[in-house]
């Protein structure tokens, strides 16, 4: 004899997950862009780092308002007489934008070889950019009912993992220096044993939680998540490489790429786990 | 009994302000679905989505079962993050009455408050509706909204034939809802979440209302209908 409920579905889909993926990977490149205004190494970075980072930060908006189900009305987010302040989501539209004015005012003080100007943005634009992560951390970790989500981690996890994608991109394009490589190798070393130890945590804590987080303890790791979130998320895409990093092999240009391509897959599956782990064990109350 | 208010939104027990709120007294409910079906006429409610709804569990071992039903419903929560977590102030609470509401020329269509609603209270609106042209925007229960401020009983309770469904002013010491609530035990639904919920329940079993391990196995009869209802229904 059966139970009846009605079905709910998951009201943030695999598409957000993307957009994770693609704006971490946008502030970090900022980010590095930014940083070879003061540090030398980098310097070959500067122009690609941004290119790249603005693409990917239009990218991260037409995926944004694509997975609204009212595209046309984006525009509320800036109508000063609807923002609503104790919504996460209201500091990342105005984070979100004031970044891609900054950025475009990068660009042209880059082109214009205005150093001083340059500096300045590149700071400014490098805090912005700390504030997509974070405002994406924060988005999930404010709903006090899910599982994963909620937990102050949220925020910090997603700064390391900005950086361990951006890092991981870098390493394609820089093709620098020896010392811009271990730069690089550095960052994607430290942020990716930061994900982990953080990743460690979260388990730990979701598997002595409640029932809801204790179910989903079970969905994300020996469920219908566990190959994605465990086999490739955490053992293939940051256990792998930070291995591979440690070794010999690592150091080499051929190691660096092969570990950076696996950080960037385990990056995409760590987001996309998170994101709908968390949504899991809900649909079925 | 008084709750302590902690966020600035609560109205209850403040003066001047009606708390409305609804009891549900499950020795009552005998399943029948009529407020579902209520709702659905009063609303236009599309195919596959509820505003009220009525799970049911079925509990005991073999001579000793029973159904267990559990009327859902939105909670208008005293505090809640549907209202917080909304970026465009598309949901909001009324003052006086607590209703928690939206604009459905504002929503967006961000899905924060789907998110944030601990219940499953909310869904969204399919593309096209035949017979209304509100669409693709989130929509829950009102508390029939425009029938009570016209002194009329919600769609649900009017027509629930066990009396099952009790609705009025929290905040009136006089009124059904605050006796009921003041003289029996009720139970609300995750109360842990902070929420503060206004649908209150006499007789609910938190055994059967919470997340069990059953979750984790579902019957395959309900996992087929599961993934026809999500192919469906993409968020
Ligand atoms: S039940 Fe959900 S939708 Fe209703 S007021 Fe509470 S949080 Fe909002
Ligand atoms: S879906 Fe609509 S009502 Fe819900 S949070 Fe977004 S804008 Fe607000």
């Amino acid at each position: 004899m059966g139970d009846f409920n009605i079905f709910h579905h998951m009201p943030w889909s695999s598409t957000y997950s993307i957009y994770f993926f693609t704006i971490g990977i946008s502030a970090a490149l900022f980010f590095f862009s930014a940083l070879s205004w003061f540090r030398e190494e980098f310097r070959s970075l500067r122009n690609s780092a941004f290119y790249l980072s603005f693409v990917l930060l239009a990218v991260s908006g037409v995926l944004l308002i694509g997975d609204l189900s009212k595209p046309a009305r984006f525009l509320n987010i800036m109508n000063p007489a609807y923002l609503n302040f104790t919504s996460p989501l209201t500091w990342g539209g105005l984070n979100l934008i004031s970044f891609g004015l900054v950025s475009l005012a990068y660009f042209f003080m880059m082109r214009k070889n205005d150093e001083v100007m340059s500096r300045k943005l590149a700071v400014v634009g490098s805090l912005l950019a700390l504030g997509l992560p974070v405002y994406t951390g924060f988005d999930l970790t404010v709903h006090q009912n899910r599982p994963v989500w909620n937990t102050p981690l949220m925020p910090i996890l997603f700064v390391a993992m900005s950086l361990v994608s951006g890092a991981a991109v870098a390493s394609f394009l820089g093709k620098g220096t020896e010392k811009l490589q271990a730069m690089l190798r550095g960052f994607m070393l430290w942020s990716a044993a930061a994900v982990g130890i953080m990743l460690i945590s979260l388990l730990g804590t979701t598997a002595y939680g409640g029932t809801g987080q204790e179910l989903t303890f079970m969905f994300m790791t020996s469920g219908t998540l566990g190959g994605i979130f465990i086999g490739v998320g955490i053992l293939l895409g940051t256990a792998a490489p930070i291995l591979l990093l440690l070794a010999p092999f690592g150091r080499q240009q051929s190691g660096m790429m092969l570990s950076a391509l696996l950080l960037l897959i385990g990056g995409m599956a760590l987001r996309y786990s998170i994101l709908v782990g968390g949504q899991i064990v809900q649909t079925y109350f | 009994m008084s709750e302590l208010r902690t966020s600035s939104i609560e109205t209850r027990g403040k003066p001047g302000l009606k708390r409305y709120a609804m009891v549900i007294d499950l020795r009552r409910c005998i399943g029948c679905d009529a407020c579902m079906t209520a709702c659905k006429a009063e609303f236009d409610v599309p195919l596959g989505v509820f505003r009220t709804w009525v799970p049911y569990k079925v509990v005991g071992t073999y001579p000793n079962v029973r159904k267990h039903f559990m009327p859902r419903l939105c909670n208008h929560c005293d505090d809640p993050p549907c209202v917080r977590s909304c970026p465009v102030g598309a949901t909001y609470k009324v003052e006086d009455g607590g209703f928690v509401l939206q604009h459905y020329d504002r929503c967006i269509g961000c899905k924060a408050c789907m998110a944030s609603c601990p219940y499953n209270a909310r869904f969204m609106l399919p593309k096209s509706r035949t017979y209304t042209d509100i669409t693709s925007v989130v929509d829950k229960c009102t508390f029939c909204h425009h029938r009570v401020t016209q002194g009329l009983a919600p769609a649900c309770v009017q027509t629930c034939i066990g009396r099952a469904r009790i609705f009025g002013d929290l905040n009136d010491p006089g009124s059904e809802v605050s006796r009921l609530v003041a003289t029996l035990p009720t139970q609300v639904l995750r109360p842990e979440e902070g929420t503060k919920p206004h649908v209150f329940y006499i007789g609910l079993d938190r055994n059967n209302s919470e997340h069990g391990r059953a979750v984790y196995n579902p019957l395959d009869v309900q996992a087929e209908d599961r993934q026809a209802f999500n192919n469906n229904h993409q968020g």
